[in-house]
């Protein structure tokens, strides 16, 4: 089964990180991909730039669209990165997503991808 | 005697096709089906045995229901009946049911599931409880249980929650997540048994399935310390209330009315869960009921040791529920006084609300002679609204202070 693992947290104690903290958070990002991919469970996955450069585009009645300069919701913690996983079961995708270096505060949704 | 038999057979059959199918819902289903042309099919002809026979009917029956399900998304018409499959005809032979009872339950208590559902979800897939009661014994109505299983079910379904006895890795919370539920069943069902009579049935489903578990996990201690601490709680049901339905105090009850065999039952397993030299807060809580019934043999409560059963616990569980009892047992135990300064010591969040703690504040300040602060203390826990038995007995002490 495929799941999506969507990565959530605080964005503001990223910004508070200094260089080296941060090159720590990406090399331990590196090293679980690293892994995933030779168990052969990893699809894909990226981080994503903040929610300062997101854009909405909300569709109203009768199909009229505007766009909104920032996230679709002001949440305590925005999401900042995901996983694809092609695993077992959901056993198998938690404990991958137990992994996931996140800042304190920080969530990890595992989500199952629909089949068709 | 059909009725019987089948729901004997009932968390097998259903476990096996669970197992099997990977699809609990489509298990109730043909085991529903099963049972009732069983009614008919036993009178002409009665099996040699009626959990084989079951387990086949429904086999057979779940079979059918995936492909009813197969024809109508493809939409092909007439087609041939499939040949039965070796597989199937294997099952069609006299095998025996293959006991998937644990993974059954380990599936309905996974963690990835709300908690409240996971035992409602239990206690309908394996015992086979109907909605209406379990939508009684959970104080919610019938439409709010039905949403709530329905919903737990798909979670199971859609996300993907295996049908497998978890690894070591992942076995101290998965196991958590299974004891954690039967305790919030036991809650339910001790709660019940002031209640009216419809739902005390509840705590004879929750002893099935605390023993159901223990002899499916023999070498568990917290398993076994469960199960005994059900039958400690139940051995005590005839002496709860008086006979003007008031709740008498464990420590004013009449021993002799308590059931000699369900205590016997719970030191049974409370000792083989010693043996296994692993000690954990339920058996902490379980040896703390046990002292109590010891009453029965002896004559008199051993406060000093639940006292000290009480520290213990204290160090693994600690919490306000476990803190006021303490503070009852040192008062119990010493003096009174003592019990009233543990009791002060007790800090937490929204106690005053909280009925237990209002109880024993008030039983603690009449202990202690401070009749009105004490005639307070009860008005307060019974603004609190108890169930009605606990109800008629705190308005009895609080009548007593004038």
């Amino acid at each position: 089964m495929q799941y999506m693992v969507l990565i959530y947290e605080p964005e503001e104690k990223y910004a508070g990180l200094n260089e080296t903290a941060l090159t720590e958070v990406v090399a331990k990002h590196m090293a679980l991909s690293a892994e995933m991919r030779e168990a052969g469970v990893l699809l894909g996955g990226d981080g994503l730039e903040g929610v300062a450069t997101a854009t909405t585009i909300v569709t109203g009645a009768g199909g009229a669209q505007t766009l909104h300069d920032g996230p679709f919701a002001e949440t305590h913690e925005q999401l900042g990165g995901y996983y694809l996983l092609d695993v077992a079961d959901l056993d198998a995708a938690i404990a991958w997503a137990r992994r996931m270096p996140v800042v304190e505060g920080g969530k990890v949704e595992v989500r199952p991808v629909m089949t068709y | 005697m059909e009725g019987r038999l089948i729901e004997a057979a009932r968390a097998k059959v259903v476990a096996a096709l669970a197992a099997r199918f990977r699809d609990l819902d489509l298990a109730e289903e043909a085991f529903a089906e099963a049972a009732a042309s069983a009614v008919t099919a036993w009178r002409r002809d009665f099996p040699d045995s009626p959990p084989g026979w079951l387990w086949r009917t429904a086999y057979r029956k779940a079979l059918d229901i995936r492909r009813r399900a197969a024809t109508r998304t493809q939409a092909v018409f007439d087609e041939p009946p499939p040949q039965e499959t070796p597989e199937e005809a294997m099952i069609a032979a006299d095998q025996p049911i293959p006991d998937e009872r644990l993974r059954l339950i380990f599936v309905c208590c996974h963690p990835a599931l709300d908690g409240a559902s996971r035992i409602a979800l239990t206690l309908k897939v394996v015992l086979g409880l109907a909605t209406d009661r379990l939508a009684r014994a959970f104080l919610v109505t019938e439409s709010a249980m039905l949403q709530r299983l329905t919903r737990a079910k798909k979670k199971i379904a859609a996300a993907g929650v295996p049908f497998e006895i978890p690894g070591p890795a992942a076995w101290p919370e998965r196991l958590d997540a299974v004891l954690t539920a039967l305790e919030i069943a036991y809650a339910q069902a001790y709660e019940d048994a002031a209640l009216a009579n419809d739902t005390a049935g509840f705590a004879a489903e929750v002893l099935r399935l605390s023993g159901l578990l223990a002899e499916l996990l023999p070498e568990e201690p917290e398993v076994l310390a469960l199960a005994a601490l059900v039958r400690f709680a139940e051995a005590r049901r005839p002496a709860r209330l008086d006979a003007a339905g008031a709740m008498v105090p464990i420590s004013l009850q009449e021993p002799h009315l308590w059931r000699g065999d369900r205590i016997a039952e719970g030191a049974h397993l409370l000792d083989r869960a010693a043996d296994l030299a692993r000690p954990g807060p339920r058996q902490i809580l379980a040896a703390i009921h046990g002292a109590h019934l010891s009453r029965q043999e002896t004559g008199v409560t051993p406060w000093g040791d639940i006292v000290r059963l009480y520290d213990a616990l204290l160090m693994v569980r600690p919490g306000a529920v476990t803190a006021v009892n303490r503070a009852v047992a040192i008062a119990e135990a010493y003096d009174p006084e003592e019990g009233l300064r543990a009791f002060n010591a007790i800090t937490g969040e929204r106690l005053a609300s909280w009925l237990p703690w209002q109880a024993a504040r008030a039983w603690l300040l009449d202990q202690t002679g401070q009749r009105l602060a004490a005639a307070s203390a009860y008005d307060a826990a019974l603004a609190l609204n108890p169930p009605p038995a606990e109800r008629l007995y705190l308005e009895c002490q609080r009548r007593r202070l004038g």
